[in-house]
């Protein structure tokens, strides 16, 4: 065992404690020939493979499990490699990070649109891979929507290019089978590394929209109330260019404020659309940028005594649980409570926009959530209360984890993964399906 | 321990020239934060412990992550925390440090070179072009209102030259009251304080103090920020105010002469100064005044810190070479205020000059 194998691990899930001796190898590919380089060595030796891009998810899907694996991290594959402005599209490796593909845009006036917080190391194959988004989703979507093609390595070496109509593939056959059972871009968006190596990306880009936008802080006496405002705004389609909403958060961390909250950003000529659902403080540039910053730094700042994790990274309010968002937050609150768990922070996007797992576009509020590490609970126990979570959004018709999913309990999303991968083979990932799933993540707490 | 507040976001990747440099995570921020997390789990593992300690040492302790961080962890310090644990865990891993550490110890410079000598080499080569040179060197009983550090690198490496005429220049044509610290000079302690040798230090720092109290200075100037930080931090100075040469220059000079520039300038601006020692300005103020246009470069390391010359010179080059690839610098001539900035520059056959260099060609009248 090398150190490189180890820290192979570092991802920001609570699930980081592995297995280390069944890491039996790491590679930094630099193209596509050394991904097939790589995972032709862990074909022929056997084991399966796993895909990191920055490690900033939290679900832990990005550590393999407790498979004997080979680790592909895609942090060397950080090239732009062309853009066509007049087209649309930039077509980029699948490491670089959001901000970096809209640093090089920036000059020529465009942007792609999709701004999850960790936007500064999310890359761009992880995103896809949870179906991410950020504050704008809600006027732009989620990655799906601004991800034209891939192309994917499959574990047998084989070359996959995916869109939104089906797949090419160099060989006829896997070609035809893959389109006879429907496959596109949906699947492999939220596929958590299950189905192959995203080599290569066609993003959507699109001229930097040039509007005068204008700030806004709404404040609540309780979330209903911010449910029904946020409800309004998805029956309305409000043109809401940035919606964040902090329903709690530490008092060492929220500078004054006293959640709930929602911070808007908006067309100035839509002031009085937002006026007609709900009362705001306007807020100048300074002060908008202070209240984005507060946000932005709320899943990485620590309260004074203690550290903040995750234990259940994100929950999506819609329709009925939206509307009565207090209600369904006092139950998620009171099992949390139950379960030991110290409330840090909840804050999201909204209104925003998710797919479920069979492909419905929902929408709603993305809400982000933090506890305190809680000293002396076990990883079983720590799982215990995320599954019983997940049993809380089912009863309460909360999307669990709604930008990255959980594949390990979405039926329908596990079914299809598990039909293509009959076909492309079950080499990548296979913990996240398998029915020892919950017992590894448990272990790795 | 502050490591147990790395949420491992991955936020510090990006901003690590280590990371930049190599491509994999163990050199990163993260990857040691994240070893540190894990270590229950790895400690017994004699050859991980030991490549763990090599990595500690792969790192020129800019302070970038720390700087990027926004869950509290203070990187720099436990950096300096485990460097100082693995030299005393495992003292074989660290042999080839020996010879710097008996240095500081017997000779009180980074070179081994005779104690008396601090003052020969620049001395012999400036005493004809700045009459009464010599006297400036502090002797017991000497006084002045200001005490010049000079530092272990630029008393002893010819490299350093231009930088010491310029400063000693634009010193006596402003008529400044100052002495050299001289052969009582001894290192700042930098070098040890960096491998995490808090005690060996305290001599080194002493003995500094008490010969600038009784040289009645005010304020004891340096070019170089590794000692500053020494000087400024650690030295527990009462009535003596530590500043870097820009600093003085700045706060002294209004309106300096205009510099007669010809040449494209790009400006490096040290980490220890800008990050650490939070002196941003007046490096800046400095150059405006004289009416130097100039291109920033990044806020990033030259690779010439952290004892990363001595511990891994490959990749300190490898830094320097990304950089200066990267961000187009061979036509220019780099601006900046640190020895070892400037050490690593020229080791690239890269044009650099000092600030104190250009403000000494204005006061002259023009470049040289
Ligand atoms: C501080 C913080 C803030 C966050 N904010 C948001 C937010 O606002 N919105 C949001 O959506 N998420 C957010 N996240 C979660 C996280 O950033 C996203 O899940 C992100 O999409 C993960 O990208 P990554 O590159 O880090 O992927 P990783 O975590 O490395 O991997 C995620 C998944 O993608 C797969 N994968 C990675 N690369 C490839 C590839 N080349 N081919 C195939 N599969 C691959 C992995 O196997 C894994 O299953 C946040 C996380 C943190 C730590
Ligand atoms: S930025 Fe801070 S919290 Fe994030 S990975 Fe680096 S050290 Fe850890
Ligand atoms: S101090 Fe600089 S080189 Fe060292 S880990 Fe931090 S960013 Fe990297």
């Amino acid at each position: 065992m090398r150190i490189r194998d180890v820290v192979i691990g570092a991802n920001a899930s609570m699930y980081y404690k592995l297995n280390f001796r069944k890491i039996k190898g790491v590679y930094y590919p630099r193209n596509t020939q050394e991904v097939i380089g790589a995972v032709k060595h862990a074909q022929s030796d056997g084991f399966t493979v796993t895909p990191k891009g920055g490690g900033s998810g939290l679900s832990g899907a990005c550590t393999g499990g407790n498979d004997e694996r080979v680790m592909i991290s895609s942090l060397q594959m950080k090239e732009i490699l062309t853009v066509s402005k007049d087209q649309g599209y930039v077509d980029v490796q699948p490491g670089i990070s959001i901000d970096k593909i809209n640093e090089f845009l920036n000059p020529m006036g465009m942007r792609f649109y999709v701004a999850p917080s960790s936007r500064d190391i999310a890359t761009a194959a992880g995103v896809l891979s949870t179906d991410g988004g950020g504050n704008d989703t809600w006027v732009n979507g989620t990655m799906r929507d601004n991800t034209i093609r891939v192309k994917m390595v499959l574990y047998d070496g084989r070359l996959l290019t995916i869109d939104a109509k089906g797949v090419k593939s160099n060989d006829p056959d896997l070609e035809a089978r893959l389109n006879e059972i429907g496959v596109t871009l949906h699947d492999v968006a939220s596929s958590h590394g299950t189905l192959g190596f995203i080599t290569e990306m066609r993003l959507l880009i699109r001229p930097v929209v040039e509007e005068t936008l204008i700030g806004g802080l709404a404040e609540f006496s309780e979330c209903n109330a911010l449910g029904k405002v946020l409800t309004d705004m998805i029956e309305r389609t409000s043109p809401v260019r940035y919606g964040e909403a902090i329903t709690t958060a530490h008092k060492d961390v929220r500078e004054g404020f006293d959640p709930p909250l929602l911070i808007l950003e908006f067309p100035e000529e839509n002031e009085v659309d937002i006026r007609d659902i709900t009362d705001y403080k306007p807020l100048d540039s300074k002060e908008l940028a202070r209240m984005k910053d507060i946000r932005i730094k709320l899943p990485k700042r620590n309260p004074n005594e203690g550290v903040q994790f995750a234990l259940f990274e994100g929950y999506g309010f819609h329709g009925d649980s939206l509307l009565n968002l207090q209600d369904s937050l006092n139950e998620v609150e009171a099992l949390l409570n139950d379960h030991g768990m110290k409330p840090f922070g909840k804050y999201g996007h909204g209104p925003s926009k998710w797919y479920l797992g069979d492909n419905t576009p929902t929408y709603g509020l993305i809400l982000h959530s933090r506890e305190i590490r809680p000293e002396g609970k076990t990883g079983e126990e720590l799982l215990d209360t995320v599954l019983a979570i997940v049993d809380k959004c089912e009863e309460l018709g909360v999307t669990p984890k709604p930008e990255h999913k959980w594949p390990f309990s979405d039926a329908v999303k596990k079914k299809r993964l598990d039909d293509i991968r009959q076909v492309i083979g079950e080499g990548f990932n296979p913990f996240l399906l398998s029915p020892e799933c919950n017992d590894v993540l448990g272990s790795m707490v | 321990m502050s490591y147990e507040k790395c949420v491992r976001c991955g936020s510090c990747l990006q901003f690590c020239p280590m990371f930049d440099a190599t491509g994999e995570e163990q050199y990163s921020p993260r990857g040691k934060a994240y070893l540190l997390q894990v270590m229950d789990q790895i400690e017994d593992d004699e050859e991980l412990g030991k490549e763990f300690r090599r990595l500690l040492f792969q790192c020129s302790m800019c302070g970038r992550c720390e700087e990027t961080c926004s869950s509290g962890v203070d990187l720099l310090k436990v950096w300096h925390e485990q460097r100082a644990k693995a030299v005393e865990t495992a003292p074989e891993e660290f042999e080839y440090l020996e010879p710097l550490k008996d240095a500081l110890a017997n000779v009180k410079n980074i070179y081994g070179l005779a104690e008396e000598d601090r003052a020969i080499y620049w001395l012999d080569e400036l005493e004809d072009e700045i009459p009464g040179l010599a006297d400036r060197v502090y002797e017991k009983g000497k006084t002045a209102e200001n005490i010049i550090f000079v530092g272990c690198l630029m008393s002893f490496r010819s490299s350093q030259i231009d930088v010491l005429r310029s400063l000693f220049k634009t010193l006596e044509k402003l008529n400044i009251d100052y002495l050299v610290m001289g052969a009582e000079e001894n290192c700042c302690g930098h070098p040890l304080y960096l491998m995490g040798d808090e005690k060996g230090t305290l001599k080194l720092r002493e003995h500094n103090k008490k010969v600038i109290e009784a040289a009645g200075a005010k304020q004891v100037i340096t070019c170089c920020p590794g000692c500053l930080i020494q000087l400024r931090e650690h030295h527990e100075f009462e009535n003596v105010e530590a500043l870097h040469h820009t600093q003085f220059f700045d706060r002294l000079l209004e309106d300096p002469p205009k510099y007669h520039q010809t040449e494209e300038f790009s400006y490096h601006d040290p980490c220890e100064l800008h990050r650490i020692l939070d002196i941003k300005t007046e490096p800046r103020s400095l150059i405006n005044k004289m009416g130097i246009e100039f291109r920033e470069m990044d806020l990033s390391c030259c690779g010439g810190g952290g004892l990363l010359r001595m511990t891994d010179p490959n990749l300190s080059d490898l830094i320097i070479q990304l950089r200066a690839a990267r961000e187009k610098v061979k036509e220019t001539t780099v601006i900046t205020a640190c020895p070892s900035c400037r050490e690593q520059l020229l080791g690239q056959d890269l044009e650099t000059k000092d600030i104190v260099e250009l403000l000494s060609s204005s006061l002259e009248g023009g470049t040289e």
